[in-house]
């Protein structure tokens, strides 16, 4: 197996580590120690992978980390960086709303759902499910999902 | 009592609510060991075959393996059967499912040992493949095991269902058949086996019941059960699909990690997990019901075939709640079923949330509204009249005596929905819509808490709780958290009996070398069980700390509380706090501070032969309302809305609840409509969820949720269990809905597009 050096930026740091050149990015992040993204399908499906790729949500297991060397990636573990106790008002949201139980989807629920309060607080509940529908979720019937959003949402609006 | 609850009927906040929104939670796949091994394994190019030869020689040599293991290699028993003897680890002679281990490999990496997997050569004998209940029963069918296809018979025999027919004003027969349910819990099977230097093992794996797993493991390894630790990992769901199957794969890891004296990790992937793992059984149901003029069901009489897959596991004990809880939450003056568990080729069928009874549900409820529109009458009509009561015997004459609100709980669905009236409107609007079609259907249940007399060898549950001298709390029971939220209930119950602050309540990972065997967190049953597990540890506890309260503070125990960390008397007077009341009690009293606690219901009766007797120690009645849409140019449901009324006995957690039903809801609706495996002579063809279709946010409806609180004296502050009934009456009424809809009757499920759309084009709907 060829080893190389991989370079990532992850939640503002810059980590890297040798590994096969045809690495996954889940697989690198994983391998960093960013463990909070999961693989649930392998195939872009389930979204539990999701991570922010210079700022936009996508699946990391259809990825190779290679591809994405030198742009900005953000894990579940960097999405409330800048908020108070280190958490996005999304994060404090699904813990009060009661959108989490297995908590298998949650990492990649968190990502899609806290850039959809952040790039677009006024999105409709329709739009709220449309932006969530590559997150699946076998636990929760997702009702508590689109809650938290909406109450994130205002949460932002305060603050800002 | 008499006593303010302060942590019970809340919305407390999930005790692992802040690592699972920050990914700190730490699932199987999260671990990493030194020196650690992963494992692969070869499975059957055959859903039946004699197996010839496996000659793993050249996987051997292959780089960086450590180990490839066969049947001969197993240093215990090579058997992993739950119930019966008839399932190897390892195949030994012939295969009878796809998902029949081969050989196993144990390589440095993933990538080495899935290359040494695919080096390993098989030679096989093909036999027939048996890919149907109706085939494996055939006269002159090739048989599966060497005692036959008909892996077991069970029954229920209530009065003379003949006379009951013979006195009906209207009959209602017809076949239904439902296809296989994969639990699509996100996170797949997973574990690590860890050798001990003692001879031993600790397994950490994703499962809902580490109490198998230990079991499975010793009997595989050959070890004492004392030797084997299994700890739950942090488990991303289980649904029924984590209850036995775990035990496969962590024996597997165990062989391995055992014969290279190393940790071995065995993780599957997607496609693994789905071909592999257990399913919701494959049912064809034979309903026949009778009812007098007034809709009174006078004779009920069911035949059930039960597609098990190649070996038992655990369809025996799934059957036997189809069996006994068949016909609902009716009354069945007279009654006949006849339930026949059969050995086929298939998938392997397994537990899944409902265990059973989401088939007969489908069957039953769908014969309602048949035998209703036989006698004019309208389908909430005729249930009404036909609702278990308080007094009534069920199907196995077992008397329903404490919390029975069964007409309370469809009152309520039926009000809430606003039934009647939608209906008279659904129907008008049919009248003038062409092509979008509405309806709405009613699905009921009545479900036995806890495992059933036959299963009650494994009743019984433990708990540890451990007071700390400051005041904090430790907490471990024999249940397992999967998602559901019994860490929560434990902490509730911690907390409310022993007058401490939730915050400060800890419940630790599961772990067999902490409690007694608690059985398998499954049957709704463990809010009951580890809930009065905990209470009964907490109480312990209280009386040990009230004992010391007393001298310390000179007043009678029977007068002081403790609530939220602090010591009062009756009269609200604050004495002191639980941190030096818990301090000076273990410093200078020396009280032993840790309790075991234990709750197991009453003994039940059973008579096997005539399947009569106490089945369940408590029953809950869910009855929820659909609402569809369905548009014949696309033969597309939509599922507008689900009023989903449930018996709960008292709430301990109401977001918790609404989270069980939510979810409940939607992998019904998903049942119903969309989840449709594949088979091609036992071979799953569709094992992604690129192909396997489960409900996303565009998908679900809004669910109305409606609680009946009727405390029932068994359970911890009242409570009844709520996972399953959550979902097996959803189905049901979808299927309802959809038949009324467009006026055409369904039998078989799922709903999918194409179905809909080639029943009604075959029936001449569609012109």
């Amino acid at each position: 197996m060829n080893l190389e050096e991989i370079t990532l930026k992850i939640n503002g740091a810059v980590r890297s580590a040798p590994m096969p050149s045809a690495i996954r990015l889940v697989d690198a992040l994983r391998r960093l120690g960013y463990t909070g993204t999961k693989e649930g399908c392998g195939e872009g499906e389930c979204g539990a992978c999701t991570v922010l790729l210079d700022g936009r949500p996508v699946n990391s297991c259809l990825l190779f980390a290679k591809q994405v060397q030198g742009k900005e990636i953000v894990t579940v573990e960097g999405v409330g960086r800048g908020h108070p106790d280190g958490m996005h008002p999304f994060q404090k949201a699904l813990v009060a709303a009661g959108g989490v139980q297995c908590g298998f989807c949650t990492p990649g629920v968190v990502v899609t759902g806290a850039h959809l309060c952040d790039t677009r607080p006024q999105a409709s509940v329709q739009e709220i499910k449309e932006a969530l529908a590559g997150n699946l979720c076998r636990c929760t019937g997702y009702a508590k999902i689109v809650e938290a959003v909406q109450v994130a949402v205002a949460e932002l609006g305060k603050q800002s | 009592m008499g006593e303010t609850l302060r942590n019970i009927g809340t919305r407390a906040r999930r005790v692992d609510a802040l690592e699972k929104v920050t990914g700190r939670a730490r699932y199987v796949d999260d671990l990493e060991l030194v020196g650690m091994l992963h494992l692969k394994a070869l499975t059957s190019a055959h859903a039946h075959a004699e197996l010839l030869s496996i000659d793993t020689r050249a996987a051997e040599s292959m780089p960086g393996v450590f180990a490839v293991v066969t049947g001969k290699d197993v240093p215990g028993e090579n058997q992993i059967g739950v119930q019966i003897a008839d399932q190897p680890l390892l195949a030994s002679g012939k295969v009878r499912q796809m998902s029949d281990r081969i050989a196993l490999v144990a390589a440095d990496t993933a990538e080495h040992a899935e290359a040494a997997v695919r080096a390993i050569k098989v030679e096989y004998r093909p036999l027939p493949v048996i890919t149907h209940t109706d085939e494996a029963l055939a006269p002159g069918a090739v048989k599966i095991h060497e005692n036959g296809n008909v892996m077991t018979k069970k029954q229920v025999i209530r009065g003379d269902v003949e006379q009951g027919f013979a006195a009906a004003a209207a009959i209602v027969e017809d076949v239904y058949e439902v296809n296989y349910q994969e639990h699509a819990y996100l996170e797949p099977n997973g574990c690590i086996a860890i050798p001990e230097p003692d001879g031993g093992v600790t397994i950490h794996a994703s499962a809902q019941a580490p109490f198998y797993i230990q079991k499975a493991v010793a009997r595989v390894l050959g070890v004492d059960y004392a030797r084997v630790r299994v700890i739950q990992a942090t488990t991303g769901g289980g649904f029924g699909g984590k209850e036995d199957y775990p035990s496969e794969p962590s024996a597997c890891a165990a062989v391995l990690a055992m014969r290279t004296g190393r940790p071995v990790k065995f993780v599957y992937d997607r496609a693994q997990d789905l071909a592999w793992s257990t399913k919701r059984h494959r049912m064809k149901v034979t309903n026949k019901i009778g009812a007098d003029g007034e809709g009174r069901i006078t004779a009920a009489q069911v035949r059930i075939d039960c597609d098990a897959g190649g070996y038992t596991g655990l369809s025996a004990i799934v059957s036997e709640r189809s069996n006994s809880t068949a016909f609902g939450p009716y009354r069945t003056p007279t009654a006949r079923v006849d339930t026949y568990v059969v050995y086929t080729n298939n998938l392997f069928g397994g537990a899944y949330r409902g265990f059973g009874t989401p088939q007969t549900t489908f069957a039953m409820e769908a014969q309602m509204d048949e035998l209703a529109a036989r006698l004019g009458l309208s389908p909430a009509e005729i249930r009404r009249r036909n609702i278990l009561g308080p007094g009534d015997e069920t199907t196995t004459c077992q008397k329903l005596t404490e919390s029975v609100p069964g007409i309370e709980t469809f009152e309520a669905a039926l009000a809430r929905s606003g039934y009647e009236q939608k209906r008279r409107e659904f129907e008008a609007f049919n009248q003038t819509s062409r092509w979008l079609k509405k309806g709405i259907g009613i699905g009921a249940c009545m479900y036995g808490g806890g495992l059933h007399a036959g299963g009650q060898f494994l009743e019984g549950s433990g708990a540890l709780v451990h007071l700390r001298p400051d005041g904090s709390v430790l907490v471990s029971i024999g249940g397992t958290e999967l998602g559901q939220g019994a860490f929560t209930v434990a902490a509730q119950c911690a907390a409310e009996t022993l007058g401490v602050a939730l915050e400060h309540v800890r419940v630790t990972p599961s772990s067999t070398d902490f409690v007694t065997d608690s059985g398998p967190t499954v049957a709704s049953r463990t809010t009951v069980m580890s809930g009065n597990a905990v209470i009964d540890a907490a109480r312990q506890l209280k009386g040990r700390i009230l004992e010391a309260a007393c001298e310390l503070y000179g007043v009678p125990a029977d007068e002081i509380e403790l609530r939220e960390g602090q010591v009062l008397k009756r009269d609200g007077t604050r004495l002191g706090s639980l941190k030096e009341l818990a301090n000076t009690a273990f410093a200078v009293k020396k009280v032993n501070l840790s309790a075991q606690g234990w709750y197991a219901p009453p003994r039940k009766t059973w008579d096997n032969a005539r399947g009569n007797g106490d089945a369940y120690s408590s029953y809950c009645f869910a009855m929820q309302v659909a609402e569809v849409e369905v548009d014949l140019r696309s033969g597309r449901t939509r599922v507008v809305r689900v009023t989903a009324a449930h018996d709960v006995g008292q709430v301990i957690n109401r977001t918790l609840i609404e989270g069980q039903i939510e979810g409940g809801v939607v992998q019904g609706v998903g049942y119903a409509l969309m989840e449709d495996l594949k088979l091609d002579q036992g071979r799953c063809l569709n094992p992604s969820f690129t192909d396997y279709l489960i409900p996303t946010t565009l998908d679900v409806p809004e669910v109305d949720i409606v609680l009946i609180e009727q405390p029932h004296s068994a359970g911890p502050f009242g409570a009844k269990g709520i996972g399953e009934p959550s979902l097996i009456p959803a189905a049901a009424a979808v299927a309802n809905a959809v038949s009324e809809a467009v006026g055409y009757r369904f039998r078989r499920l799922p709903l999918t597009p194409e179905r809909v759309l080639m029943s009604l084009e075959e029936a001449g709907k569609l012109r």
